[in-house]
């Protein structure tokens, strides 16, 4: 065996540098590896990504972290899904769900049944067949059966969480794997004479910090896959113009909802994101159509509750590195690349991020093989992932500002494009293994903005007429009993033992910002 | 639809049976005087079952009334200069310890031999079989298996499972095909008939009489030629086909019910080398090119089977392909006169299915050749494609197995060909490390004695088969 990487250093400590020292300090622990992560106070993060996908709970049970602890910990809430609205036709509302609509029957996606029920006169939206649709819809929770029988295992769920939190605690989980956090900027990078590999940062405290391999999860300056590597950046925004969004916490109203919210508007979209001591909201938008102090004013202007603090301001150009990996260098996080939160994908390139470089972890002599692999595997992911952004863009019917009027007239890449034909064509949806949008996100987003196949797999006319809508009936029946079975999502929460013991915050009389009327 | 030929029966089967009414499918039963449904190879995979139970045809159906047998997998021999042996079987996914892939555990440990670990291998070479549990513990549970036929037999209850299931059956030559700008319109029958239809589903062999007209170009591959024999009587053998290298291609003595099924493949140029060696007089000839047409469906015309490619029957592949040609016809049965986006989507995923299958075959011969003779020469010569070239170096470099999407083959499959043309990474998963030495071994030795025990416990091929016929009628199946 060659030699072993016996150092490996973590450049940033938002949620990309304590994920990934988090699970390296976990998965290599017992073995000769010392992780250490240069962070600087001085330096804010991003905290990107409040909203996460159903994938994180395996990376926290890979952990062993216990979910009540981490939701304490991290004010997190239950979520089933994103609930899109004005996007579309402004005016439509739909649930992109972590689960299943309905079940297959002799291999026949249940999406075409429905689809023949509808040709017949039933008026049934496809949601009804969907029980995480109807638990987030009446703002319950409860946890999936292990029963693939039940239809309480039809669904999944991730968390809405502060991330800012949830890296400190992933610090705290770390440093008592034995990761060394050292307090620092760097100022120096020494790179070896003939390859070219990073040998060591010097900070600005003096020290300098040597490693086998450095993780650059510096956000999106890219210390050192860009600024020293010059990898070079592959610009997307051809397909995803948004490039600034503008970030706000508010004081919460109302009941606690299981789901994020995306609203799509004149220049790009808002989120709300609802924590339990707080709402994350934020403006995504293009700056070819709204400048920057329209697009925070907007915000301001669209809150449910008094803000907590001031606009946070981010630019961004949606892409990602042309490699993720070179030479001792891997960029994990913001420094790998970007696409807008729409679908709380940002924490779940992190995390594929991590757990490629776990499988392809390298040794001293850094077989270039293992590199290419890595960069196809993650090109691969951040490929579809883009796709399912596009998606939401282009399969709409709004013309009402020249942010929608420029996706009517834009190129898809083929792949996106063959897609839509076949969706529209017969309610067809052409499956991938590597990626992480399962059909029925392609099928929630396409027939949520209005998207109807024109036709359907004939095998769906195989049943008679009656005994299909008995048979549709008996599901719906099912999973609204199943949903109003469950518990009122913050009653979940407290009876799991995760409730934060923070009270809800609460903006100062004098508001920190002015506020515009709304 | 139109062939007489296994991909015939078995599409008409599904398609009769899980169309609705709406859909009337009418099956030319055309003869093919180029018999090629011996290049199948008679053995297919563990999907086998469920894809014959959608198209009417059970598991009982087809004990009892085909010549068939249960196999788990192939085994090859001297398939190498060092005369390698193994048994490339169906199992399972293998267990992940440690957060760790199986085989990278092995290789850290050195051992070379995976067979022991795997029951289906061991109880191949026994020659035992026994169902396995579809809940239960255990090493027989993770093992699964496929069959071992004569397609002439196997594909008698498709046939019927057509018939009762609706299709209109014609049994008739071809004497035209009436095509209109890409189309085919109607197909003019020796009998003087007229066969139209919306869509044309050409199973007629590599001859492809409906789509070549079309003008779709014919495979560009190597030739090769094959002969088959049945030697009846005697208890069932081994429920695995046994292929062993031979100068002049391979040759693969298959236990049926009845009999053995010895199947020659061999590069043209070798021909009475191979029929020498082939001995008994063969039932069956047979000559293709081996390779895929460029597209599989054209206008309103689709290909199945070997009309689409014909792939060399070194293992299951040629079923595994056929049925998921067959499974993705339905899924994209037209719904418009227009069939563009069925046409692009049955072509793309075929091309694919077809890459997955050759990458495997073509993986086969990345080894130090036992003979330097046309037919291997033929091989070796084959392009590696890109992928492949991939799947190899990360194995060959750190035990990795890559993987693309919907693959044909399953990273056990490439797991036990790697283990079996003895191929050894560089470097293992240095997260292997974590486990300690002596408990590795031991759970290896026990995993290993734990299959021994079960199948020496198991009952042959033949009894298990002379009994579960004995049930089987007993049960009025």
């Amino acid at each position: 065996m060659p030699d072993q990487i016996r150092n490996v250093c973590v450049l940033g400590g938002g949620t990309a540098g304590w994920m990934t020292a988090a699970a390296l300090s976990h998965k290599f622990k017992g073995q000769p590896l010392s992780i250490r992560l240069i962070e600087s106070d001085e330096i804010g993060t991003v905290g990107v990504g409040e909203a996460t996908l159903p994938h994180i709970r395996n990376f926290n049970s890979a952990l062993r972290v216990g979910e009540p602890e981490l939701m304490k910990a991290t004010e997190a809430t239950l979520k089933l899904g994103i609930e899109f609205c004005d996007w579309g036709r402004i005016g439509d509302r739909y649930i992109h769900p972590f689960g299943d609509f309905g079940s297959d029957f002799h291999g026949v996606p249940f999406h075409h049944f429905w689809h023949r029920l509808r040709e017949l006169g039933d008026t049934t939206r496809l949601d009804e067949y969907s029980l995480a649709i109807m638990l987030a819809e009446m703002g319950r929770f409860t946890t999936p059966a292990t029963d693939p029988s039940r239809i309480e295992s039809t669904f999944r769920y991730a968390y809405q969480f502060d991330a800012t939190r949830y890296a400190r605690f992933l610090r705290r989980y770390s440093e008592a794997n034995g990761v060394i956090r050292t307090e620092g900027k760097v100022v120096d990078v020494t790179r070896h004479a003939t390859t070219g590999f990073i040998e060591s940062v010097r900070l600005d405290r003096g020290d300098s910090v040597g490693a086998d391999l450095f993780v650059d999860c510096s956000g999106f300056r890219g210390l050192l896959i860009e600024k020293q590597l010059e990898t070079g950046y592959e610009d997307w925004s051809q397909w995803l113009p948004c490039n600034r969004a503008v970030a706000i916490p508010c004081e919460t109203r109302g009941p606690l909802t299981p789901f994020t919210r995306a609203t799509a508007r004149k220049a790009g979209w808002q989120w709300r994101i609802p924590l339990q001591h707080r709402v994350g909201n934020g403006h995504v938008y293009c700056s070819d159509f709204i400048s920057d102090d329209e697009a925070t004013e907007f915000l301001l202007a669209n809150l449910e509750g008094p803000p907590l603090a001031a606009p946070n301001k981010l630019f961004f150009q949606t892409g990602r590195r042309r490699l993720f990996w070179n030479k001792n260098v891997v960029a994990i996080g913001l420094s790998a690349g970007f696409l807008e939160p729409l679908e709380s994908t940002s924490i779940h390139l992190i995390q594929d991020g991590i757990t490629e470089l776990i499988q392809l972890f390298p040794d001293r002599e850094f077989a270039q093989s293992d590199a290419d692999e890595y960069n196809r595997r993650m090109g691969l992911n951040f490929e579809r992932v883009r796709d399912f952004l596009l998606l939401h863009y282009v399969a709409n019917q709004r013309d009402d500002s020249p942010l929608w009027l420029h996706f009517q007239n834009l190129k898809l890449p083929d792949s996106l494009q063959e897609k839509l034909e076949a969706w529209l064509t017969r309610g067809l949806i052409i499956k991938y293994e590597f990626g992480v949008f399962l059909p029925p996100s392609w099928i929630a987003v396409m027939l949520g903005q209005n998207l109807v196949p024109r036709g359907h797999d004939p095998r769906a006319d195989a049943a008679p007429a009656d005994l299909l809508a008995k048979n549709a009936a008996a599901i719906r029946r099912n999973v609204l009993a199943a949903a109003q079975a469950a518990p009122d999502h913050a009653a979940f929460i407290r009876q799991v033992g995760a409730a934060s013991e923070t009270a809800p915050l609460v903006a100062p009389s004098s508001s920190i910002v002015d506020r515009p009327p709304a | 639809m139109c062939g007489g030929g296994l991909a015939a029966h078995m599409a008409a089967a599904a398609l009769a049976r899980q169309l609705p009414r709406s859909i009337q499918v009418v099956w030319v039963k055309w003869r093919d005087p180029r018999d090629t449904d011996l290049f199948y190879g008679g053995v297919s995979g563990p999907t086998a079952y469920s894809f014959n139970l959608s198209a009417g045809v059970s598991e009982p159906r087809l004990i009892l009334g085909t010549d068939t047998a249960f196999s788990w997998g192939t085994r090859f021999d001297d398939w190498g200069a060092s005369h390698p042996s193994w048994v490339q079987c169906f199992h399972l996914p293998l267990p992940v310890v440690g957060g760790v892939v199986y085989h990278q555990h092995l290789l850290r440990l050195g051992v070379g031999e995976l067979e022991p670990l795997l029951l289906p291998a061991v109880a191949a070479r026994r020659g035992v079989f026994a169902h396995p549990p579809e809940n239960g513990s255990g090493p027989l549970s993770r093992a699964e298996y496929g069959y071992q036929f004569d397609p002439y037999s196997y594909r008698e209850p498709f046939g019927m499972s057509a018939t009762s299931s609706g299709a209109q059956v014609i049994a008739a030559d071809i004497a035209e095909v009436d095509c209109r700008e890409g189309r085919i319109v109607a197909l003019r029958l020796a009998n003087g008939q007229s066969v139209t239809g919306d869509l044309f589903v050409d199973c007629t062999g590599p001859d492809a009489r409906l789509l070549s007209p079309l003008g779709v170009r014919a495979p560009q591959g190597r030739q090769l030629k094959a002969a088959l024999s049945h030697s009846p009587g005697g208890k069932p053998g081994a429920p695995c086909r046994i292929l062993v290298a031979r100068d002049f291609g391979w040759q693969s003595e298959t236990s049926l019910q009845s009999g053995r099924a010895r199947l020659t493949i061999f590069a043209p140029e070798t021909e009475a080398l191979a029929l020498a060696a082939h001995g008994a007089t063969p039932s069956h000839h047979g000559e293709v090119v081996i390779g895929r047409r460029d597209v599989a469906w054209a206008g309103n015309c689709v290909a199945l089977g070997h009309a689409a490619a014909v792939i060399e029957p070194l293992t299951h592949a040629p079923m595994l392909v056929l049925q998921r040609e067959i499974e993705r016809l339905l899924t994209l049965i037209p719904v418009s006169h227009d069939m563009f986006v069925e046409r692009r989507e049955f072509n793309r995923q075929g091309a694919a299915d077809h890459r997955h299958a050759e990458n495997f075959h073509r993986a086969l011969f990345e080894t130090e050749l036992p003979f330097d003779t046309a037919y291997w020469l033929a091989a070796r010569a084959m392009p590696v494609h890109e992928t492949l070239a991939l799947k190899l170096t990360q194995f060959a470099s750190r035990g990795l197995l890559v993987a693309f999407d919907l693959e044909l083959f399953n990273a056990e499959e490439w797991t036990i060909q790697h283990f079996g043309l003895g191929r050894r990474a560089a470097r293992y998963d240095r997260l292997a490390d974590q486990q300690p030495v002596n408990e590795l071994q031991t759970a290896f030795r026990n995993s290993a004695r734990e299959i021994e025990k079960l199948v020496t416990s198991m009952p042959s091929h033949g009894e298990y088969l002379a009994n579960l016929i004995r049930y089987l009628k007993q049960k009025q199946w």
